[in-house]
């Protein structure tokens, strides 16, 4: 049944290519400002380029998250998705590998123009800041996802998901950004090391709670 | 349903808590050895760490109670869960104007990102998202499983919280009342019973929210 919800939202994005279109080109907006406000030395820009590469992971990932969940509220179709004869928490596990899918793939294709824009060089250990932020983007939408969740049927839910996502995802934020900040300058992995094992609590305490929670939140 | 203070108990709780309270007040201004490099600012972790204590045993009871909700089905602990986040808060609020005013004096600024400050700052933004989502949330029966819900993450995600934001800047120096259990008995005694007053003017106070929310569900939705 996982993997039948899974198909769904990948043949929905493949279809529309809602979610991934409309983060890659808030993100390209993003990178933009980032570039006409940091108009200081390229090592300057280096030591925040992680921060920024974060920061505008968090703000597209609040669109993208929000896009996903909403569309399901068009035709009411979370409620025949509801009313189906599923674990419920399969839904919240669809949309977390889903979202993490979409931002993947949002990231592969802005990487370059992110870097570049900055005027900055790509990493020299490209492959090992990649596999990184794959697993920070787990913990992100682990986080994301619950919240979208939580917050997608009640009133105001464009506000209420980045009110309530911004602080608790804040401990993934900051290990993301000391992940990529060693593995960009070449900091040795006992340095970063504390690090992963909170982005792998996150991924591992979120998902859990999200399954479980699911089925109650989303009960008529 | 009757008024809180109609039942005798409850007048006699509220003498008990009052009188303890400005007994507390005395005992820490004048029965409190006068620290020699803080002079009165150390005076006001006698209320600041116990609030931070009732704040977050508060919030232990928000989780509690939205999975009691969940499991239960039964409306008495959304109405505990709402109680205890709402006092929770204002504990939390206390802890955050008390911070600062001892470290100006101290620190030489009010905000350093200390870890225990910083986990308690993060924690007030996501309960103003819970307020949040239990005032403009929309639907009354599907708003309660949302709080519950958030409730439980809140906590859920305070150690992680705690322990990255205490990687991220362990240069910063911590609160000096850490090892409070280190302190010489003058210091400790005064400390514990605040401690103890507090968190049973805590418990006062969850029952007599929890007795006016009952009521205004009683008025306005009738159950």
């Amino acid at each position: 049944m996982f993997i039948s919800l899974l198909k769904k939202e990948l043949f929905i994005e493949f279809r529309s290519r809602e979610v991934i279109l409309s983060m890659l080109i808030f993100g390209l907006s993003i990178i933009l400002a980032f570039a006409f406000t940091t108009n200081v030395s390229k090592i300057i820009v280096l030591n925040y380029a992680p921060g920024m590469f974060w920061i505008m992971i968090l703000f597209v990932t609040t669109l993208g998250v929000h896009r996903s969940f909403t569309y399901e509220k068009n035709f009411d179709a979370f409620s025949l998705l509801i009313s189906a004869p599923i674990d419920r928490g399969l839904i919240y596990l669809s949309k977390w590998i889903s979202g993490t899918i979409f931002l993947t793939v949002m990231e592969i294709i802005i990487i370059i123009p992110f870097f570049k824009f900055l005027l900055l060089d790509l990493p020299s250990n490209f492959i090992l800041f990649s596999v990184t932020s794959i697993l920070i983007n787990f913990a992100i939408m682990s986080v994301a996802s619950l919240v979208a969740g939580i917050s997608m049927r009640a009133n105001l839910s464009e506000v209420l998901v980045p009110i309530l996502f911004f602080p608790l995802v804040s401990p993934v934020i900051i290990a993301a950004t000391k992940i990529s900040s060693g593995v960009l300058f070449g900091d040795p992995y006992q340095l970063w090391q504390i690090w992963l094992l909170i982005i792998v609590s996150v991924i591992v305490i979120f998902p859990l709670a999200g399954y479980t929670l699911f089925d109650f939140i989303t009960e008529e | 349903m009757q008024s809180f203070f109609y039942n005798k108990n409850n007048r006699l709780l509220l003498v008990l808590i009052s009188s303890l309270l400005i007994f507390n007040i005395y005992n820490i201004i004048s029965n409190t050895p006068m620290v020699p490099d803080q002079h009165w600012a150390q005076k006001i972790f006698y209320v600041h760490v116990p609030s931070a204590w009732v704040g977050f045993l508060s919030y232990l009871i928000v989780m509690i109670a939205g999975i009691m909700f969940f499991l239960k089905k039964n409306d008495y602990w959304d109405t505990v869960g709402l109680a205890a986040a709402e006092i929770g808060t204002l504990f939390i609020m206390l802890v955050l104007i008390t911070g600062p005013i001892w470290a100006t004096p101290i620190w030489g600024k009010p905000w350093i990102w200390e870890p225990r400050l910083t986990t308690t700052f993060i924690l007030f933004l996501i309960y103003i998202g819970y307020f949040m989502i239990r005032s403009f949330g929309g639907h009354v029966e599907r708003v309660k499983r949302y709080a519950a819900a958030i409730g439980i993450i809140a906590f859920l995600d305070v150690p992680i919280i705690f322990v990255s934001v205490q990687f991220w800047a362990p240069e910063i120096q911590s609160h000096p009342q850490v090892e409070m259990a280190n302190q010489p008995s003058g210091i400790l005694f005064p400390f514990l019973i605040s401690l103890c007053i507090f968190t049973l003017v805590y418990f006062v106070m969850l029952k007599f929210r929890i007795h006016v929310i009952q009521l205004k569900n009683k008025v306005i939705y009738n159950v």
